[in-house]
């Protein structure tokens, strides 16, 4: 995901914020709102938790911009890693509290409009979904519940009654093709 | 551990499905390889992109309002602290030696770069060790609640308890076995040699007069010790040996290494 031409860059969002711009901070909100909440949702079932925890990313980021540094990775990597390290630390407290209750109290995560979707460009979302969905059952698998349930391997090897060395050698095997396979495709992902 | 070793890491700990202690370990390494950091930074670009794999969501304009509310607050805070002026420039000493003052200038200026690079070094290594922290902090918790319900085991009634001792390959390991009425088992080893990259310790059940039974692999730390939970099939419940072997990575129908330790006399 990239800004649009004629956009500004994210860095130089970041930049101004970093400036104490509070507009530039709106417009990153703005511009990755859509996204995040989704990856909030999908990962935390709740959208209580997911709005708390996506106000605290962007408190974050207000505070943080300046130690953004570009050498690193791209802005939204560092947003994505972020957020989700956010929502994977919510979810191993929660889990240590009421994740029973938590979990009774599942709200699926709702889909947005189709003009809103469009702006998540699905011609990205169509690559990585295919991609995924190419990868062997037993890499997807563990994957998968790492990546959005936010299970460490002797979990996953311990759900899936494997030995936690395959879940490992699966996983590792997994994120390898996913990355060939999304960096071969012509889709400009901004990464 | 190696060098290697910790490179293979790094994809899991990009998606945080690290268990505790090799996150601890491996954190600690990013503080000091320049290139396994690298690397980490590559493999988060891989996992962010995952994202665009899931339904975008609105959340409510409450939200917004509630971060820009607060991001208001912070930079009124900022505006109101007390400007102190600077006091009115002194006339010019330097303007006196000509060029010489220049020069002191100019190595003024570079000193002052070295620090602030320095400084910013000092920040980044900071940064990481903070990182490093706050994972031992997650990795504490873990402990604990792993601990709590190994002592839930043991109150419960009607847990086995075995013993495993050292064989000769590992004369100082011990090993604590303790499995409830459903099978459900839990074992502390420590004092095991290091496991070779490509091995993992594998449990195994003995029962006299029938082929040895897989349990589930698992990983030591830098000293030596192993916890894992598993799951004691119905035939071993009552007359089994349990045993630790070194075995390939994933682990083995049937032992195939050296056993390490036993509980059988």
């Amino acid at each position: 995901m990239q800004p649009e031409p004629g956009q500004i860059s994210d860095v130089s969002i970041l930049q101004a914020i970093a400036r104490r711009d509070e507009t530039a901070l709106a417009q990153l909100y703005d511009r990755y709102r859509v996204i995040l909440f989704g990856l909030l949702l999908r990962i935390l079932h709740n959208r209580e938790e997911a709005e708390d925890v996506l106000q605290e990313v962007f408190l974050q980021v207000w505070r943080r911009a300046a130690d953004f540094d570009e050498n690193r990775g791209r802005p939204f990597t560092w947003l994505v890693t972020l957020t989700r390290s956010r929502a994977i630390d919510r979810l191993r407290s929660l889990a240590a509290r009421d994740r029973v209750a938590l979990a009774g109290a599942r709200e699926p995560s709702e889909e947005v409009s189709d003009a809103v979707d469009d702006a998540l460009k699905s011609e990205q979302k169509t690559v990585v979904t295919t991609a995924l969905a190419q990868l062997p059952e037993e890499q997807q698998q563990p994957l998968l519940l790492a990546y959005y349930d936010g299970l460490t391997q002797s979990e996953i090897a311990k759900k899936l009654n494997a030995p936690l060395g395959t879940v490992k050698t699966r996983m590792r095997a997994g994120l390898k093709k996913l990355r060939e396979q999304l960096g071969t495709k012509s889709v400009n992902f901004g990464f | 551990m190696s060098h290697e070793e910790y490179k293979q890491m790094i994809p899991a700990h990009a998606v945080s499905a690290l268990d505790p202690a090799e996150d601890r370990m491996l954190a600690s390494h990013l503080v000091r390889c320049s290139e396994c950091r690298q690397e980490l930074y590559e493999w988060q670009a891989t996992a962010a992109v995952l994202v665009l794999g899931v339904d975008g969501a609105e959340p409510s304009p409450q939200v917004r309002e509630r971060i820009l509310s607060q991001v208001r607050t912070d930079n009124d805070n900022v505006s109101n602290t007390r400007v102190i002026p600077f006091p009115p420039p002194r006339r010019n000493v330097w303007s006196s030696f000509g060029s010489l003052g220049a020069i002191a200038a100019i190595v003024v200026v570079a000193a002052l770069l070295v620090n602030a690079f320095v400084l910013w070094r000092e920040n980044r290594a900071f940064r990481y060790e903070i990182a490093a922290l706050q994972s031992e902090v997650r990795n504490s918790q873990l402990e604990l609640e792993q601990k709590s319900k190994l002592l839930e085991m043991v109150e419960k009634p009607g847990t086995h308890f075995a013993e495993l001792k050292g064989m000769q390959t590992a004369p100082g390991a011990t090993a604590k076995l303790m499995y409830d009425s459903s099978g459900h088992a839990m074992i502390m080893a420590k004092g095991l040699p290091a496991a070779p990259a490509d091995k993992e310790y594998q449990l195994w059940f003995i029962v006299p007069g029938k082929k040895p039974m897989p349990g589930k692999t698992f990983a030591t730390d830098s000293h030596g010790s192993g916890m894992m939970e598993d799951q004691v099939p119905a035939e071993a419940m009552n007359s089994a040996v349990f045993a630790i072997t070194l075995e390939r990575k994933g682990g083995a129908n049937s032992p195939e290494g050296s056993m390490y330790l036993s509980s059988g006399s």
